[in-house]
């Protein structure tokens, strides 16, 4: 290295430095696209809806049942109904059971392979 | 003869071109190319939209001293007797849920919606699943991405005490729970 200039030094160092932060800087940015994609796969991912929705219809006909305003063989073919539209249409195993009618204990049973949901609903 | 001056700036040189092209590889790279099947955030809003337009429709309402009904079980029951008079009631209130908004332009929505239910017409315990047609306000033509949005629905007695019988004589009687599904999409 004989003869090499070591004038320029701060120069050539600061040019590192920004080269070094847009580097970063165009990381962040690809990233950032990425974001909002994953976040929505696993949102829809996710059976939220077909949980809030298979449990109120099921929480709806057990409370019929209870009340009386319909009877324990009109409430079997409705659990029928539901487990076999779920297993069909949606692709999920539910299950579930009164356990006692006055108030009302309900054990509920969601698996569709990935995601599984179980509770005990006690009518308020 | 070869000088040896100038290594450092060659080196320099190098250094800096490869972090440049990395760099626009990097920053080309985050344009993403959006493909129908790759629109999960719009999918994501699409079927929020369509499930609370559905909740909506199945809150009970129509309340009398023993039984609360909602739009949506009235809907369906209709289908029994007047498939016609079902298939306006749905369309109007439906579209009017997903398409209005506060500015005065509205949403772009359309949707296909199917009633699913078990028939057993072979009997009691019969896995059979059939599904006929409720309303639509366009036809699915294979180009659209839809989602799929579904709302359960229990008929029959005590507030319908009528049978339903759907279209294409698959006899249901008694209260049922049946699957009110709808694939929705913009254009």
């Amino acid at each position: 290295m004989a003869g090499l200039s070591d004038d320029a030094q701060w120069i050539v160092m600061m040019g590192f430095v920004v080269s070094l932060s847009f580097f970063f800087l165009a990381l962040l940015l690809n990233q950032s696209t990425v974001v909002g994609q994953t976040t929505a796969e696993s949102v829809l991912d996710f059976p939220k809806n077909d949980i809030r929705d298979v449990r109120s219809v099921m929480i709806q006909s057990a409370e019929l049942n209870a009340t009386g305003q319909i009877t324990g063989g009109q409430y079997a073919t409705i659990q029928n109904d539901i487990q076999t539209l779920s297993l069909s249409e949606k692709k999920a195993v539910v299950q579930y059971q009164i356990i006692n009618t006055n108030p009302v204990w309900l054990s509920i049973h969601y698996n569709n392979g990935v995601t599984s949901y179980n509770e005990t609903y006690v009518s308020p | 003869m070869v000088n040896d001056l100038g290594q450092l700036f060659t080196i320099e040189g190098v250094a800096a071109s490869m972090i440049m092209l990395f760099t626009t590889y990097l920053v080309l790279g985050a344009t993403t190319v959006y493909t129908p099947g790759d629109s999960h955030i719009s999918d994501m809003q699409l079927e929020q939209i369509g499930t609370d337009a559905l909740n909506m429709m199945n809150t009970p309402s129509n309340c009398t001293s023993t039984s609360c009904v909602s739009t949506l079980q009235q809907i369906v029951s209709e289908t029994d007797t007047n498939l016609s008079a079902a298939n306006s009631t749905f369309n109007m209130i439906f579209l009017n849920y997903v398409n209005n908004r506060t500015e005065s332009m509205s949403d772009n929505l359309h949707y296909e919606a199917n009633i699913t239910f078990r028939d057993t017409t072979d009997g009691p315990n019969s896995t059979t699943i059939s599904s006929y047609y409720l309303a639509s306000n366009r036809n699915l033509n294979g180009v659209e991405h839809p989602v799929r949005v579904t709302e359960w629905v229990i008929i029959g007695p005590p507030n319908f005490p009528g049978i339903i019988l759907p279209p294409g004589a698959h006899y249901i009687a008694q209260p049922r729970a049946v699957l009110v599904e709808v694939l929705l999409w913009r254009d």
